[in-house]
């Protein structure tokens, strides 16, 4: 049974919130996942995402803000939940524990299989 | 939305700076188009969310349907509802009158007053806290100018006087007005009093000037401009009408004109002197900012630097939000309300509303058997449970909605009834505000919502295979909710029927205790301190003693019930003989006085004509006073010397104590003087006649011929002394029809409540009725249910009502003890009213055939 569920983007999202912790919002969270993966992030996945993961109560939100650039608009910045922290510690866990029960020779490059021979 | 505009407007801003307009409006519109994904854009759970609207109409017609079905039910329900919510509003409209009082003023929260304490010097120096009730609102002269000068906090004074009698005369129109005060120039910068016509600032500051209110405006000048025009006052002197005003309902004191005080100063200018002539109440406002605080810590001090007299005084300050309801101070300028009796009152609104509300829900409840079958076929073809607790809460609602219309009607009409009971003009208007009517429109929703909320909930709860089998029985919890709300219900009409009956049996205690006089047929002439009259009433007294009904006469300054002074005296102390000075409460009289009003002497003697000087060196009082002064056994206080008003002399007698202020309060100290002929104002005979009409014009012929320059003027003393007991008993009535309400509603959920129990049981009573039972027994099977929670409810609401009772009898210094018959005949009412009711319907199914009830499976 999955205890939380987490897909790649999202835990991506989640991170970067994390990362910026007091100024995770919208255009942040989007350009700090450009920069740091280089790769583009569309206004509609990152905001899909982030509805998801609000409404699975990882992630909580309050407008403030509304600056004259922004035409009036508030931003939304996001904030990880204790439940959201441990959505994320809890998928930290499974990789380390599926990274520790590699076999230390099957990352070996010396007795890699080469496919494109 | 927008915190997701303000994204892209912020990227937009951006592209455009780095990589121009065109491509950051593509990227822009890009953006926008990916957006449209079904997480972002609206919530999609649930479709039956769009038919909304077809749903609730439904729900409107199926309620329309119920309710018309079931007219009785619908009937009992809306009554009882209107009729509670119709009490409550009507109660609430009382209880904000009363606590309106004074709140018109402008200077509500910054308007204080002096409050003043008379008595001995030890106990104004000894530090101790003085009981509240010892001060009085009543004071000297002087204490207001020097208030103002020492505290710079103060920004105006304003003294009025008791009440003054006048015979006003303008052309032709003459009447004697009763309620006229002297009032300081700064009247309308203290009290938000609205000046129809003069200028406010001036209305008051010259001698000889009136105000008058716009009622008496009207009786003297009709539509003249009353503003500049001369009034004639006790026929001689002139005073000018310098400003018409309008007194607000809800004011604390009532008068019908002020004249101004440089009049009274023109009079008597000595007593604006005197620290211990006692005829003004004294009000103030504050400066802006400024706080009492350190008018409070220096009060002490202000005392001490400008009052020089050897007698006890001191002052306090009252806020002007304590006068009508708070104040425990003495010699109030007019009627008080009651605190006790604005929360009885509060309380029995919220009784009644619960009630109506309790009615409700056990109506409804109890219906849930023949919705039953209509909730399990709804469940069946797909409702889900949300769905039938709204259509039961619509229901609920439309029900309350109707109620509430009825009883706006019922308030109307109402309205009128309640400005009768309790005597006064209660204004309605403020209750006509958008703000209300919102508010009103929540009630509705919260009463609506909170007595359907119960049936909503255990309807919709119905397993439908269960009740379509037709093995359906209301779960048990219900039947135990339904059981105590009806024992709280008995248990509320019970605390209600036993406060009537106490408050109905302290009322007629009052009515018929003994007073210490007899007030029944004398008759009271009031000729208002007229000269010419003084003058001659040696004479008018021998006139009206010739006459054969007239058993005695006696004038006197004032008769029990009338407004009162009281005096500084002095009476030699038991053990050494030095005068020891208190101030209790003065009559003047005349040695006639004490057997006209039947008064009797429980030491020494009456004045008597044979003592020549008893008009100036003899006085009488009562026990109370003997025991003020230190002789509880009043044989001892006769002979020993006294000093009151610049009068010296021997107490020659003491007369029983008789209630001359009210039975709330223990007869108080009081001494009767003997009374010069200048200070008498009324002439008082006891009469005795089979035909009062034919004698009263005939005395009225003796009038006019000693004093044709006077009109005729009389009352009788026990309508006089009646009117201290208006307020008790327009409460009492008010409280009986109030119970009353309450019962009638909560007998309404009782019959309800029977025809439903009944009905349940309708087959059991025919099995019962085939195999023997008597019409009796059964009738008598259906209403030990009842009994039982009868019982209950009388165990909790005995001792809770005698709590309350024994708080409100308090207020009586002359109150009944409350007997277990009080309970008893609460009880047995309560008791009697339902079984009554409950007969209704038990006896009918109690005698109907068994055929009827077994026929139909």
């Amino acid at each position: 049974m999955k205890k939380f569920q987490l897909g790649e983007f999202e835990e991506v999202v989640m991170l970067t919130v994390a990362i910026l912790y007091e100024n995770a919002y919208g255009v942040s969270i989007k350009k700090e996942i450009e920069d740091r993966l280089g790769r583009n992030v569309s206004v509609g996945a990152l905001q899909s995402a982030l509805k998801r993961l609000e409404d699975k109560d990882y992630l909580a939100s309050h407008d403030k803000d509304a600056t004259q650039e922004r035409a009036g608009r508030p931003k939304r910045y996001y904030k990880i939940t204790s439940l959201g922290k441990q959505a994320m510690q809890y998928t930290k866990e499974t990789r380390n524990s599926l990274w520790d029960a590699i076999p230390s020779v099957s990352l070996d490059v010396k007795f890699a299989v080469v496919y494109n021979a | 939305m927008k915190p997701i505009e303000g994204d892209l407007m912020e990227l937009y801003d951006e592209r455009v700076k780095e990589k121009g307009k065109r491509r950051a409006n593509r990227r822009f519109m890009l953006d926008v188009l990916q957006l449209f994904r079904p997480e972002i854009i609206k919530p999609v759970d649930g479709t039956y969310r769009l038919t909304n609207y077809g749903m609730l109409q439904n729900y409107f017609k199926v309620s329309v349907r119920n309710i018309l079905r079931n007219k009785t039910f619908s009937f009992l329900n809306v009554m009882g509802l209107s009729a509670g919510m119709a009490s409550c509003i009507l109660i609430l409209i009382y209880v904000n009158h009363e606590l309106s009082y004074d709140t018109y003023n402008e200077q509500y929260d910054n308007t204080y007053r002096i409050i003043h304490y008379y008595g001995n010097q030890e106990s104004v120096k000894s530090g101790e806290p003085l009981p509240a009730n010892e001060f009085q609102v009543w004071a000297n002269a002087p204490v207001a100018p020097a208030f103002k000068n020492y505290f710079p906090e103060v920004k105006d004074v304003f003294r009025f006087t008791s009440p003054t009698s006048w015979l006003v005369e303008y052309k032709n129109k003459r009447f004697q007005e009763t309620n006229l005060l002297f009032a300081d120039s700064t009247a309308f910068s203290v009290f938000s009093w609205d000046l129809l016509g003069g200028d406010p600032t001036t209305a008051l500051a010259e001698p000889n000037t009136v105000v008058l209110t716009k009622e008496l405006a009207e009786k003297y000048f009709g539509d003249e401009n009353p503003i500049g025009q001369v009034l004639l006052f006790d026929g001689e002197y002139q005073y000018e009408v310098t400003g018409v005003m309008e007194l607000p309902l809800n004011t604390h004191f009532e008068f019908d004109g002020l004249i101004s005080m440089e009049t009274f100063k023109n009079f008597r200018p000595g007593i604006f002197e005197s620290w211990g002539y006692v005829d003004f109440y004294t009000y103030f406002t504050l400066q802006q900012e400024a706080t009492m605080d350190r008018i409070v810590a220096q009060t002490d001090q202000f005392v001490e630097e400008n009052f020089t007299d050897d007698f006890g005084y001191t002052i306090q300050y009252e806020p002007l939000s304590y006068a009508y309801l708070h104040s425990e101070a003495g010699r109030q300028p007019g009627a008080t309300g009651s605190l006790s009796n604005i929360y009885i009152f509060t309380s029995v609104a919220i009784f009644i509303l619960l009630i109506a509300c309790i009615n409700f829900m056990n109506l409804s409840t109890a219906r849930s058997v023949e919705r039953a079958k209509e909730v399990a076929i709804r469940k069946t073809i797909g409702s889900s449970r949300k769905a039938l607790v709204s259509q039961f809460l619509v229901e609920a609602i439309l029900l309350t909605f109707l109620a509430a219309v009825l009883a706006s009607g019922l308030v109307a009409v109402g309205h009128s009834y309640l400005e009768f009971l309790s005597g006064k003009t209660l204004p309605i208007d403020w209750l006509f505000t958008p703000a209300n009517a919102l508010l009103a429109m929540v009630a509705i929703l919260v009463i609506g919502v909170v007595a359907g909320s119960y049936p909503a909930f255990v309807l919709s709860g119905f397993r439908p295979v269960k009740v379509l089998k037709g093995s359906f029985k209301t779960s048990s919890g219900g039947v135990w909710l339904r059981k105590s709300l009806v024992i709280f219900q008995f248990t509320l009409s019970i605390i209600l029927l036993v406060g009537a009956t106490v408050v109905f049996r302290q009322l007629s205690f009052l009515q018929n205790h003994d007073l210490g006089f007899d007030p029944e047929q004398v008759l009271v002439i009031d000729f208002g301190f007229d000269q010419k009259v003084q003058q001659r009433v040696k004479t008018i007294k021998s006139e009206f003693l010739k006459h054969r009904d007239v058993v005695s006469v006696s004038a006197s300054r004032a008769t029990p019930g009338d407004f009162f002074p009281n005096a500084g005296t002095g009476v030699a102390d038991p053990e050494f003989g030095e005068l020891v000075y208190k101030s209790p409460a003065i009559y003047e009289v005349d040695e006639d006085f004490v057997p006209t009003f039947k008064m009797s002497m429980v030491a020494g003697r009456n004045y008597s004509k044979d003592f020549l000087s008893d008009s100036s060196t003899s006085m009488l009082l009562n026990e109370s006073a003997a025991r003020l002064f230190g002789y509880p056994d009043p044989e001892e206080i006769i002979g020993k010397s006294f000093e009151q008003w610049g009068r010296e002399g021997t107490v020659v007698g003491v007369i029983k104590d008789f209630n001359y202020v009210s039975l709330h309060k223990e007869v108080e100290p009081l001494t009767l003087r003997y009374s010069r002929d200048i200070n008498t104002s009324v002439i008082s005979l006891r009469i005795n006649s089979e035909d009062y009409g034919r004698t009263l014009s005939e005395l009225e012929g003796i009038w006019n011929e000693m004093a044709p320059h006077y009109p005729f003027m009389t009352r009788f003393t026990n309508a006089n002394f009646n009117k201290q007991y208006e307020a008790d008993k327009r409460f009492g009535m008010i409280f009986t029809i109030f119970s009353s309400l309450a019962i009638f509603v909560a007998c309404l959920g009782l019959f309800g409540l029977t025809i439903y129990s009944t009905a349940q049981r309708t087959k059991e009573i025919g099995i019962r009725k085939v195999l023997g039972s008597s019409s009796q027994r059964i009738v008598s099977m259906l209403s030990l249910d009842f009994i039982k929670l009868f019982g209950v409810a009388l165990v909790v609401a005995i001792p809770t009502s005698w709590f309350i009772m024994k708080s409100w009898l308090e207020e009586f210094a002359y109150r009944i003890s409350m007997g277990w018959e009080v309970f008893l005949i609460a009880a047995f009412v309560t008791l009697l009213i339902s079984l009554v009711t409950m007969s209704f319907k038990t006896v009918r199914a109690a005698l109907s055939n068994p055929i009827d009830a077994l026929r139909n499976e």
